[in-house]
């Protein structure tokens, strides 16, 4: 040992380094230019060829979408003599009503603006950082809204069963904004204010109790509040543009983890049964187009199911691409599974965690974070895809565009749609892609 | 091999009526490659016991299947007295009393080191979770890192992962812990910040196996030394004797590569 440190110490002789190189003004906007774009004869050449490129193949563009465009008009003859060489906007503002709420009614859409309205501000205090229990909220929410969401849509009488659930929802929401103005105040929750008085009753399963019965009493005021409010009905049939395709992504991507979870847990089980049963169904859903997968869910599952099981079209597709998306997602999760390594198995057994408690604590939460690119990657293709939905005949927003071409008025109108619901998905899909690398960011400094 | 040594040993130490861990016809096979081989122990409660012997002789193998990580065809094990014949309760056995440590120190990357440590409580042992901060504290306290606490396993050296483990295993409260070369991804100098919480550990009356290396931590906390050598232990007795005058001559070659290697 010693003589490994005098060694050391022989060795760190000081040896001077090299001069630095002048220093080069870099700053500002011409800095900058002159640094990264004609720093050299070939990077400006480049960047002159690039540009004009770009100038050559945007130009065309820009006249068309742009300057020569038409914004108002009552129809596309209109248009045509304003500009011929223009976009002709004017029949996507009309439209545009149309591809956002498919043939909703135009005096109810409030409906679904208050229904998407209700689901962001269940989700808006996962973004708290002083709040617990986050998992108990998203559970609820992926349980609870779904239920309130439809109430609100759909309208009508819905049933008593139907009408416990959205008051229960509706409650739980409330709490939710109750505990969160109180966590922030107090520091704790309304329902951790009461257990005390509970606690001679219940004794230790007091914060439960009281959780139960502040969650019991706001529900019943719900029930009582709401009772005689009639919504009109809306059928599905009436459904459509970016709300139906919201609709069944949304569902799809909250399903897809879950059910990718599981199939991708059964097919390293050792229970041969669950094994092949998790194989098959991987492999046969990843292996037959969407298209396909789609018109079976609206030919053939309802010869699965009895007949008093009066299935929808939109509860069909809907069930249809969770399968497909949750096959997929069984393959990207399973992709994170295998990049764990044993010993974190090891570790959590010695520990004494049982199966499920070290996939749930251990396992998934580092093969899941190791995989979020992969698994945003999904989801926007998965929100993509489900334009598909068009061609069973579901109003989604692909042939609500389509629907514009043949509007008397604005007969032959293909192209603007397309680029209007571009923009649109673009904006959508931009949004996940940059929420992921910023959800990648935070997780990675937290380690 | 009989194990009558333990008494010979262990003469001040009360013999308790049942041992900690009692092995008997333990044999394990990878498909063909009979890796252990008619293992036979019995380690008394308070006693510490360590494993040597050359690369691949199976002591990992050994001392995993004693914490059911890993499973074996013949032979029984029994931790004070249960027998961990039933996989079913197996685990819960292995749980309530026993806690290991790896050479990879396998801390939860995703974990602050105190959720690492208030985990099993937690979980497992239901207490709550103000109870388990305060109890982990302590433990991380008694291995020197209390000041850690908030930061993740990447951010820290890997003798303090290892010291953490330690606390976490201890969390558990095991009666007995189980190390697989504790020490050997560690650089020198905190090979001794981890041996000494080790010594610390025997000290207050664990029950301890431990595969290792240091000759010196044989030596000085040894209550037994095992040699194994293919699968077999081929030499068991207290370090004097098994490290000063092996009867074998495996064991005999083995000793001075391993201390030629260490000083
Ligand atoms: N999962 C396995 N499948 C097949 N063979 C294995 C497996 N694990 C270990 N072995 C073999 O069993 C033998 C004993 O391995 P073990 O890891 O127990 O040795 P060890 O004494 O701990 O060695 P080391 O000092 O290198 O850690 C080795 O020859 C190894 O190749
Ligand atoms: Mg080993």
């Amino acid at each position: 040992m010693d003589e490994q440190t005098t060694a050391k110490t022989e060795l760190l002789k000081f040896v001077p380094k090299p001069d630095r190189p002048p220093i080069v003004i870099s700053h500002g906007i011409a800095g900058w230019l002159k640094k990264h774009l004609f720093g050299g004869f070939w990077n400006t050449l480049l960047t002159i060829a690039v540009f004009t490129l770009l100038y050559l193949l945007i130009k065309p563009f820009l006249d068309w979408a742009v300057i020569n465009a038409v914004w108002s008009a009552a129809n596309r003859r209109e248009c045509m003599t304003v500009s011929p060489d223009g976009a002709c906007w004017a029949g996507v503002i009309r439209w545009f009503n149309n591809l956002i709420y498919g043939r909703y009614p135009d005096l109810l859409q409030w409906r679904v603006n208050l229904g998407f309205g209700i689901g962001i501000i269940w989700a808006l205090p996962l973004a708290l950082k002083r709040l617990k229990g986050k998992l108990q909220i998203g559970v609820a929410g992926v349980v609870l809204y779904p239920f309130v969401a439809a109430y609100i849509f759909l309208g009508g009488e819905r049933g008593d069963f139907h009408y416990l659930v959205f008051c229960l929802g509706l409650a739980y929401l409330i709490l939710l904004y109750i505990d969160v103005a109180l966590v922030h105040t107090r520091g704790k929750k309304l329902s951790q204010v009461f257990d005390r008085y509970l606690e001679p009753i219940f004794g230790k399963r007091s914060a439960v109790a009281s959780f139960i019965l502040i969650m019991a009493l706001i529900t019943v005021l719900c029930l009582y509040i709401f009772r005689g409010v009639e919504l009109e009905y809306v059928s599905i049939e009436f459904w459509g543009g970016l709300f139906l395709t919201v609709i069944i992504s949304g569902f799809s991507i909250t399903m897809a983890l879950p059910i990718g979870i599981m199939l991708a847990l059964g097919r390293r089980s050792t229970m041969p049964v669950l094994r092949w049963f998790s194989i098959a169904t991987i492999e046969l859903v990843r292996s037959v187009p969407m298209i396909t997968v789609l018109f079976m869910s609206v030919t053939m599952m309802p010869l699965f199911f009895p007949n008093t099981m009066d299935l929808n079209k939109l509860a069909q597709v809907i069930i249809a691409v969770c399968v497909f998306a949750g096959a997929y997602m069984a393959e990207t999760v399973r992709g994170g599974l295998q990049s764990i390594p044993k010993g974190q198995f090891d570790a959590a057994m010695s520990i004494g965690l049982g199966y499920w408690q070290t996939m749930f604590l251990i396992i998934l939460p580092q093969a899941l974070r190791a995989m979020i690119p992969n698994i945003v990657t999904s989801f926007i293709s998965l929100f993509k895809d489900t334009t598909l939905v068009s061609i069973i005949g579901l109003f989604d927003i692909m042939l609500m565009a389509r629907n514009i071409s043949i509007d008397k008025n604005w007969f032959g109108l293909h192209s603007e749609p397309l680029v209007a619901i571009s923009v649109l998905f673009f904006v959508f899909c931009y949004g996940m892609s940059q929420y992921s690398q910023r959800l990648e960011r935070k997780l990675n400094t937290s380690r | 091999m009989t194990i009558d040594m333990t008494e010979t040993n262990n003469a001040e130490k009360a013999i308790p009526a049942v041992s900690a861990v009692e092995i008997s016809g333990l044999n394990k096979w990878f498909d063909e490659f009979h890796v252990l081989k008619d293992i036979e122990l019995s380690v008394s409660e308070k006693e510490i016991i360590v494993i040597c012997g050359p690369s691949g002789s199976g002591k990992s193998t050994f001392i995993r299947c004693i914490n059911h990580l890993e499973t074996y065809q013949e032979g029984t094990i029994s931790i004070f007295g249960q027998p961990l014949d039933n996989p079913k309760t197996a685990q819960g056995i292995i749980r309530d009393n026993v806690g290991m440590l790896f050479q990879s120190f396998n801390l939860f990357p995703h974990l602050t080191i105190i959720k690492n440590c208030t985990l099993g409580p937690i979980w497992l042992r239901r207490i709550p979770e103000a109870k388990a901060i305060e109890q982990s504290m302590a433990l991380l306290d008694r291995v020197g890192i209390a000041d850690l606490a908030e930061k993740f396993p990447g951010q820290i050296s890997g003798g303090q992962q290892q010291r953490v483990a330690i606390a976490r295993s201890l969390a558990m409260e095991p009666r007995i812990m189980l190390f697989d070369e504790p020490t050997s991804a560690l650089d020198p100098e905190m090979i001794k910040e981890v041996l000494d919480v080790m010594v610390d550990l025997a000290e207050s009356g664990m029950t301890m196996m431990c595969v290792t290396h240091e000759m010196q931590f044989a030596h000085e906390v040894a209550d037994r030394v095992i040699f194994m050598t293919d699968g077999e232990i081929v030499e068991m007795g207290p370090p004097e004797q098994v490290l000063k005058n092996p009867k074998w001559d495996r064991t005999q070659q083995f000793l001075q590569h391993v201390l030629s290697h260490k000083s």
